[in-house]
């Protein structure tokens, strides 16, 4: 194969354009090479992403089933009763804000954003530190080490971390046991009492990710030019002010870009986390229930499915939203961080 | 585009230098030491939970109805392992459906995910950007929860079988575009142009040049998604109904919900259940250790990769 400079092809080509020519056919063959490849993901696209989406048309109809019949050409019972069913305007709307549902569907949307907004200060502050102390340690085996032991959590499941709080917060648990009854302390139950929650939901979410989510901050210190820090400490800057005035320039593009995807999905949840850490106790539910968890309720529950098929469009549509407003909010102030 | 000198794979933790004096940037001992002292707390609290679990799983059962559970038990017993491998029939159903579905995922996934990002991060692809917003574009909006339930369940008819496990994770437009940059910073435009001059086919190239200059990627991708498919619960809690299907963490999550409900509520149920058939507490703890032996165990050896992986592949984003 070492001989031409081209790869053989077929058919001949004329000899005044073979350049041009050979080249075109190559593209093609290239070209139609590449959409073999991306052929698997596309169809998987299609399938997970893309067919769900004219689904949202469920949140403007009362969802009946219907059998197709026999005659019919789509004989999908789900895409048939959707096209069957009647279209019912904002009626699934105007149920999540009865008087009667308006204080739930505010409260799980208060308890998503304020999570949502609580793990994204406290886990950018705490993985941007731990990134930079764990850059300044001066041993690199020992620094290894720790970012090894601070990363393994996020490999261990919501279901495990559920067992954990089990252990240490039910009546018989640990806390109780060796914290609270030796030091002749009333007895907690995490289970029945909500103001536990926020801080085990902040302290797992801590735990979980912060190891994680300090690598890529960490590579991105580390390929900061060693000569800023030394030309600094020459002029007499000390740690904090080379933090200040090189570590964090340097760190903004992927704080920034990390944030606005936080922002899209500032109405999602983790919702193996909110789902499973409260085992689903019903009197915790005003602080634990997040978007997620209630449309996903309402899934199980006997609820017309319109309903939380609203609650699901309002939580994609608002996310969407979100998403492109930061990005053009980042692209009028600091253009080059801009997503797209 | 790449060029040679970004084929090196950055180091991400700080080289120890060779001290002949002081270096200006270095940390002063006792910083140091505190630093050091601050990290190993950090790290010995991280690592309660995971106590937590071993210890109340190899708790004597006597010892933990008399006492609850204990920081330091004062009768130790393994026979719930025991007891796990002998006769619960539900986890090991569960642990064989879960270690199927992990590496035909794990597998799917790397095919799919390697095969999809390396055209886009090919300038001469011409449909690069539409692709490349075609999975970005999922990461931005989706039909909603309700909308994913009916199809998968009713046109993918994905309910109650084991692809219901693995499938739905078998992709990521998140990896798409991690293992784009990858390509691109690792795999220099002279190799490919060079394999195309000495006449391979994109496949050929593709299959074995691309491939092994981007192990460390793909096996992050491997990684993650085994990961993420072993640890899956939200598969299926919304596709199976039937026990033969069940995953995992699924079955232990149920099996800690129906016996927290059962004891919580035991004094409105006597004699509707008797206590004693539920599976031991031990014996529910040492579910959850099994459930997180593989991953601790095997963590020591993939650690390097993943990170370096991640790092290559995340930093132009």
């Amino acid at each position: 194969m070492s001989l031409g400079v081209a790869p053989p092809l077929s058919p001949p080509v004329a000899p005044a354009t073979v350049p041009k020519k050979r080249w075109d056919v190559y593209k093609v063959k290239t070209n139609l090479a590449y959409l073999v490849m991306v052929l698997p993901g596309a169809i998987w696209l299609i399938l997970f992403a893309y067919l769900p989406m004219p689904g949202i048309i469920m949140a403007f109809k009362t969802y009946r089933l219907a059998r197709p019949p026999q005659d019919e050409l789509i004989q999908n019972t789900f895409v048939y009763s959707l096209m069957t069913s009647p279209w019912v305007g904002f009626e699934n709307f105007r149920y999540l804000t009865l008087s009667t549902n308006i204080g739930n569907t505010l409260m799980y949307v208060r308890n998503t954003i304020f999570y949502n907004l609580a793990f994204m200060v406290v886990g950018l502050v705490l993985s941007v530190a731990l990134a930079v102390i764990i850059f300044e340690i001066t041993n690199r085996f020992w620094a290894k080490l720790y970012h090894s032991i601070l990363f393994l959590p996020y490999f261990i499941s919501w279901i495990v971390v559920a067992y954990v709080v089990y252990a240490l917060g039910s009546a018989g648990g640990i806390i109780n046991n060796d914290i609270l009854a030796p030091l002749g302390m009333d007895p907690i139950e995490v289970y029945k009492e909500k103001i536990f929650w926020p801080f085990i939901f902040l302290l797992a979410n801590i735990w979980k990710y912060t190891g994680y989510g300090s690598i890529i901050y960490l590579a991105t210190v580390t390929g900061i030019p060693r000569e800023l820090y030394e030309a600094a400490a020459v002029d007499g800057a000390g740690k904090w002010k080379q933090f200040t005035a090189i570590t964090l320039p340097h760190l903004m593009p992927v704080i920034v870009l990390l944030q606005i995807l936080a922002v899209g999905r500032i109405l999602g949840s983790e919702f193996d986390m909110f789902y499973a850490l409260p085992n689903g106790a019903a009197l915790v539910k005003d602080v634990t229930y997040t978007l997620d968890v209630f449309v996903y309720s309402m899934l199980r529950t006997s609820t017309p499915l319109g309903y939380p098929a609203a609650a699901a469009f309002v939580q994609s549509l608002f996310g969407f939203i979100l998403i492109l407003i930061t990005n053009y909010v980042v692209k009028k102030t600091r253009p080059e961080l801009a997503l797209f | 585009m790449a060029t040679t000198a970004e084929i090196q794979p950055r180091r991400i933790y700080r080289r120890v230098r060779v001290r002949k004096q002081r270096d200006v940037l270095a940390l002063s001992p006792v910083a140091n030491m505190l630093l050091n002292g601050l990290l190993i707390l950090t790290c010995l609290v991280t690592l309660i939970p995971v106590y937590v679990i071993v210890i109340a799983s190899i708790t004597s059962e006597a010892s933990l109805s008399a006492n609850g559970y204990r920081l330091w038990p004062e009768e130790f017993s393994f026979s719930a392992y025991t007891f796990l491998f002998s006769k619960g029939s539900i986890v090991i159903t569960a642990y064989i459906n879960t270690i199927i579905s992990t590496v035909v995922g794990t597998i799917l996934a790397v095919i799919m995910v390697g095969l999809y990002a390396y055209p886009l991060s090919r300038d001469n692809f011409k449909f690069g950007t539409f692709f490349t917003f075609f999975a970005f574009f999922t990461m931005l909006f989706s039909g909603g929860l309700v909308a994913y339930y009916m199809v998968a369940r009713q046109i993918l008819q994905l309910n109650n079988t084991l692809w219901a496990l693995f499938l739905p994770s078998a992709f990521s437009p998140f990896w798409v575009l991690v293992m784009r940059t990858f390509y691109r910073l690792n795999v220099p435009n002279e190799i490919i142009e060079a394999a195309r001059i000495d006449g391979a086919g994109e496949w050929r190239t593709y299959l074995q040049i691309v491939v092994p200059l981007s192990t460390p990627g793909l096996a992050t991708v491997a990684l993650f998604s085994a990961v993420g498919i072993w640890n899956n619960f939200f598969n299926a809690l919304i596709l199976v109904d039937d026990a033969r299907y069940y995953s995992l963490q699924f079955t232990i999550y149920t099996t800690l919900n129906n016996i927290r409900f059962l004891l919580e509520n035991a004094d409105r149920m006597q004699g509707l259940v008797n206590l004693s058939d539920l599976p031991s507490q031990t014996f529910r703890m040492a579910m959850a250790v099994v459930t997180v032996g593989p991953i601790i165990l095997a963590y020591p050896f993939f650690q390097r990769y993943f990170i370096r992986g991640l790092t290559i592949g995340a930093l132009k984003g």
